[in-house]
């Protein structure tokens, strides 16, 4: 009858538990007795065959069977776990790991990224502009003269009597004063090309920042505050900064910003040729006659404008002497950075 | 530029303050100190010696032993120079010494056995002249001990400036001392000519007419007579020397000496050699030959600007004179030409000859117009000191038409508006003033100066602020420590670009940047490519059509170093010519942004855990494919297989859009790979960028979350091997209801047993509903009947089971 079999039952599964000392045997174990068609719920469905009076009692044994069996079972399964974990700490943890490569941007593009982001912070857009320019772009609006030496700073390639390849992200400028008119505020990175020999110090191409804001009570005051806050951001808090008179046809007064140098901290050295000073990018106050070619109201309007060179600053910044590596895409100094 | 620190000094009274110091205010006011070298610093430890004695080396033919005095010492030194001898007084370098040429520090040292205290030096070693022929005998009146800087008179400050291009005045020591005198608040004590002249009028010892007044506005000349050709005195030497010059005799040296002085370009001609005793200023109205004194024959195009006598071109104006003319020996009366030459005549000249001297580079920035007569004067004076010679009456001076000096006005209110903070009014006009403008009107908002014909930058107000800011400081303007935001549009127009870059970054690949200047040859391989006039060389003579060659060029490179395996891309402008022959409108060329993926090599390493695996044109898909999806696009592009349709790849496949191509790639051909001398296949995929960021993406929206099971079934049949996977999985697809919601293919192999020409093929069925839990016997029927289908329509054979 059914309490003989549940008897049975518990002496089985008492012996069969014992002999369960495997993950597989456990499974077995599992479904032969708690499985949905298992042997445990084969009594279950014998109880509805029962006389009415005998009913509580043997439900009753089989739902203490029914906890018998999971508890064994569970305690059984823990105790599995523990020795398979015990099992996996023998093993070599020292065994590398099976990696994945995660490429990388180039360092120009991640110098690029880094002054893009801190821009953007200060409230500029970026712009972009065509790498072959116009003579007007280049130079005719920028304020540089025909017949002027001031073209001679910027050794230039022809591709025509009018195209060049632009030789300063400067055109953007004029580009967006064009398109937009004032509150202006962009900063326009991309690829300049000169046309000076190849050595560990110039490329015929290299890469510029460029950068101008225009609004009605921009002042050459500001124009320092958001450079110094720029520098301070990308060279660290601590750089001494100093801004002295230059000269460039687009700005007017133009200077030229010089941080400390980081390596020496201003005691001198090689690379700041023993001024203590490391010059970071050139800026002004946009010219009068620069707004005159965009058509902006020069009294109205006032503006600052500002231009630096990636690789020298990817150079200081990284410690790197030739400016040819950036481009020979040697795989092993591409997976340095 | 070169400037001597003592010259200065005769020119301004300067603070007497450190160097570094005049130094740092220079550069803060925009006339940036570049280098410098204190004499003093330089020739610190030599001193004049006396040679005692002279004694052969006991071990060397060639040396000698001699005993150096220098008054209270005495040292044992080892000479080699064959000019020594005792009684000579000598530039002695003692121990500790840095010799200039080669710069190295003297110390102790052995010769051959015997100890040698010093160094008894050549004007090579010491860089005052290339003179090496041994060493260098002094004036026997001088002590011995005395320093050698003060018996050499090389006790001055060498300043060297960078001058940028507005600034033509700032290229003479009057211009440079103008700025000190307003930094220090000093006054420029500008040299007094005083000579005295004959009764003989200039004019009628020689005529001068100027033809081309257009570029010659002005001509000035002083003539001085019977002088006589010889070496400068010393301390003139000396200082031609100082500002990196030559001193070649003493006329040549006083008119560079007037140069540096004033910034007036100067040129002497021999009177005599002077046909008639003419001065022509003229342009060429052909195409010409000259041969310049420095005996090279030029080809002069037409129109440049001659001076000539009364026969022949004697000189190139601005810019070099000709040998014909030129002070020698035997000159006896010179003419000294103080011109005015524009500044673009000369430019053009200099750059049609490729030719750039002292005159010319000032000339081209812009020269005074009304200081040819004091510069010729003050040259005349010099040359009557140090030449001598009668100095004639009167300049000959052709000026038609006068240059005035400009008046412009300045509002106070504008410089602050411009800089951000108020000056003092005096402040400003003070500035001014010190900077040689004449102050016309103070009024209550405005001032009024007339600007000096020796700064052509000055035009504007602008221009004036300038000048007050630099001379102010530029540390005295505030760093404003807030700014305003404008809200409004804000564009990031790389945005795109960067995705794109960073995908790639998270695919593998490594980012490369090749340079866009190829050779003819190379970037004619895959479009009609843009050339460069003035190219750097042949090499890189043309712009890319493509980044195809770049990529295969770092990759030869990288197998070059056994760098094999290679995952790189490139984002980058490509330019093609629109079927003409020059560019002379944007329309005329295209400039496009494309990436190029580019892989060669393993997939895997072989590891402790798997064997290694070889790269393939599937590699290259999955790439393509795994990047199209991070872009929302993979309903928007489609693949085409064109074998042999593209010249760049022998396995080529392409997408597109609406039959707009977007990009296309493969396995690059042998014979392309060839040209980069690369062996391994190498395969790539370059994508037109401007066309892919204008693809239409469709809105990233939410799809609830699947909550019923999947069920998962597979199968596997053999085909023939011309069936391909798209065919069987497409016609799963769509041979299915609603259910089936993916094919996947999980194994595919050939063997024997299958038999020759056949495959055999697996597939993983996915199937759900989203609204519900599917039944067994739902699934089975579907799983059926495509059993039957497959093999019905591909006369396929279901395996196992």
């Amino acid at each position: 009858m059914l309490n003989d079999k549940i008897k049975n039952l518990k002496e089985e599964f008492n012996r069969e538990i014992s002999e369960a000392d495997t993950p597989e045997k456990l499974e077995e174990f599992r479904i032969k007795y708690l499985s949905r068609n298992g042997l445990l719920s084969r009594l279950f469905d014998e109880l509805k065959d029962v006389p009415k009076q005998e009913k509580p009692l043997l439900g009753k044994e089989l739902n203490t069977l029914r906890n018998e069996i999971t508890d064994k079972f569970n305690s059984v399964k823990e105790s599995l776990d523990a020795s398979d974990k015990q099992r996996e700490s023998l093993a070599d943890l020292t065994l590398p790991g099976k990696s994945k490569t995660i490429g990388s941007k180039h360092i120009l593009t991640q110098t690029v990224d880094e002054i893009k982001n801190i821009f953007k912070g200060l409230g500029f857009a970026v712009a972009l502009g065509p790498e072959v320019e116009s003579d007007y772009y280049n130079f005719e609006a920028l304020n540089f003269p025909p017949d002027h030496p001031a073209r001679d700073m910027q050794d230039t390639f022809f591709l025509s009597s009018s195209f060049v390849l632009r030789t300063h992200t400067t055109p953007v400028q004029i580009r967006i004063m064009e398109k937009h008119q004032p509150p202006v505020r962009a900063i326009m990175p991309g690829r300049v090309y000169r046309n000076e020999a190849v050595s560990a110090r110039s490329f015929c191409m290299f890469h510029q920042v460029d950068g101008i804001y225009v609004d009605t009570d921009v002042t050459f005051a500001e124009l320092k505050g958001t450079l110094v806050s720029f520098a301070k951001q990308f060279y660290g808090e601590d750089i001494k900064y100093r801004f002295r008179p230059s000269y460039f046809p687009f700005t007017e007064p133009s200077a030229e910003m010089d941080i400390t140098c980081f390596l020496c901290h201003g005691k001198g050295c090689r690379v700041c040729k023993n001024t203590g000073w490391l010059e970071i990018l050139g800026c002004g106050m946009v010219d009068p006659n620069v707004f005159k070619t965009v058509h902006y109201d020069s009294e109205k309007y006032t503006g600052y404008a500002f231009g630096m060179g990636i690789e020298r600053t990817a150079m200081l910044k990284y410690g790197i002497t030739d400016i040819r590596i950036f481009f020979e895409n040697d795989i092993r100094f591409l997976k340095q950075f | 530029m070169k400037l001597s620190l003592n010259w200065l000094k005769e020119l301004v009274a300067l603070p007497e303050i450190p160097v570094s110091e005049i130094i740092h205010q220079l550069t803060m006011s925009g006339l940036e100190v570049e280098d410098f070298e204190d004499q003093s610093e330089t020739y610190k430890n030599f001193v004049v010696g006396l040679v005692k004695e002279k004694k052969k080396h006991p071990n060397a033919d060639k040396l000698s032993l001699c005993i150096v005095s220098t008054g209270d010492s005495e040292y044992q030194v080892i000479c080699g120079a064959t000019n020594v001898d005792a009684g000579q007084k000598v530039v002695f370098a003692q121990i500790g010494a840095v010799i200039p040429k080669g710069n190295f520090k003297l110390e102790k040292a052995k010769i051959r056995g015997i100890e040698s205290n010093g160094m008894i030096c050549s004007e090579a070693e010491l860089l005052i002249s290339e003179n090496h022929e041994g060493i260098m005998v002094l004036d026997n009146g001088v002590q011995e001990g005395t320093p050698v800087s003060e018996a050499l008179n090389l006790n001055d400050t060498i300043l060297e400036i960078g001058v940028t291009p507005n600034r033509p005045d700032a290229l003479s020591h009057i211009g440079v001392a103008r700025d000190l005198a307003a930094i220090f608040k000093s006054e420029v004590k500008i040299p007094v000519t005083n000579f005295e002249e004959s009764d003989v009028d200039a004019s009628s010892a020689a005529a001068i007419e100027v033809i081309d007044t257009k570029h010659c506005p002005r001509y000035s000349s002083r003539i001085i007579k019977g002088v006589t050709i010889k070496e400068s005195p010393e301390w003139l030497k000396q200082r031609i020397k100082n500002i990196g010059l030559r001193p070649i005799n003493n006329i040549v040296d006083i008119t560079n000496y007037i140069m540096y002085e004033t910034g007036q370009p100067l040129h002497a001609f021999d009177l005599e050699n002077l046909a008639y005793h003419k001065i022509i200023v003229k342009s060429t109205d052909r195409e010409s030959q000259f041969t310049t004194l420095d005996s090279k024959e030029r080809k002069l195009p037409a129109g440049t600007l001659m001076i000539c006598d009364g026969e022949k071109p004697v000189a190139i104006a601005g810019v070099m004179g000709g040998e014909n003319s030129e002070v020698t020996s035997s000159t006896k009366d010179i003419l000294i030409e103080s011109a005015y030459f524009t500044s673009s005549g000369i430019r053009n000249t200099s750059k049609a000859l490729g030719l750039s001297t002292d005159a010319s580079y000032r000339f081209e920035r812009g020269t005074d117009p009304n200081g040819t007569v004091y510069a010729a004067e003050r040259a005349a004076e010099m040359i009557a000191r140090f030449a001598g010679g009668e100095i004639l009456k009167g300049v000959i001076d052709v000026y038609p038409d006068s240059i005035r000096s400009q008046e412009i006005g300045i509002r106070f209110e504008r410089v602050e508006k411009i800089l951000g903070y108020k000056i003092e009014r005096d402040k400003i006009s003070d500035i001014l003033s010190r900077l040689g403008m004449k102050i016309l009107h103070e009024g209550k908002s405005e001032l009024r100066v007339l600007v000096p014909t020796f700064r052509p930058d000055i035009e504007r107000e602008i221009d004036l602020i300038e000048e007050i800011a630099r001379i102010d400081g530029y540390d005295n303007i505030p760093a404003v420590s807030r700014i305003s935001i404008t809200l409004g549009e804000k564009k990031d127009e790389s945005e795109f670009t960067t995705n794109v870059k960073e995908t790639a970054v998270e695919l593998g690949f490594f980012e490369m940047i090749n340079n866009p200047l190829q050779s003819e040859k190379i970037a004619s391989l895959t479009g009609n490519p843009v050339k460069i006039l003035n190219p750097q060389s042949a090499d890189m003579a043309f712009l890319r059509t493509s980044l195809l060659p770049g990529a295969l060029h770092t990759v030869s490179a990288n197998l070059n170093i056994a760098e094999k395996d290679l995952q790189l891309f490139e984002v980058g402008n490509i330019f093609n010519l629109n079927n003409k022959e020059e560019i002379n409108d944007f329309a005329d060329f295209t400039e496009n942004e494309s990436l190029i993926f580019v892989i060669t090599g393993k997939s895997r390493e072989k590891t402790w855990y798997s064997g290694e695996e070889s790269i393939d044109l599937f590699d290259l898909k999955g790439f393509l494919k795994s990047f199209i999806s991070k872009f929302s696009l993979d309903n928007v592009l489609q693949y085409f297989y064109n074998h042999g349709g593209n010249p760049y790849y022998n396995v080529c496949f392409s997408i597109k859009s609406d039959n707009s191509e977007i990009g296309a790639g493969g396995k690059v051909d042998k014979k392309v790979l060839k040209q980069f001398d690369i062996e391994e296949a190498v395969y790539c995929f370059e994508i037109n960028l401007d066309k892919f960021r204008n693809l239409p993406v469709s809105e990233k929206k939410y799809t609830e979350l699947l909550r019923f099971p999947k069920v998962n079934r597979d199968f596997a049949f053999i085909f023939d091997k011309s069936v391909t996977y798209e065919q069987v999985s497409d016609f799963i697809l769509k041979n299915s209801t609603g259910l089936l919601k993916s094919v996947s293919l999980f194994d595919l192999f050939e063997s024997d047993a299958l038999g020759k020409e056949k495959k055999s093929m697996a597939f993983g069925l996915e199937f759900f509903d989203e609204k519900r839990t599917l039944t067994d016997e739902e699934v089975e029927k579907e799983f059926v009947h495509l059993i039957s289908a497959v093999t019905k329509k591909f006369n396929a054979k279901l395996r196992g089971n």
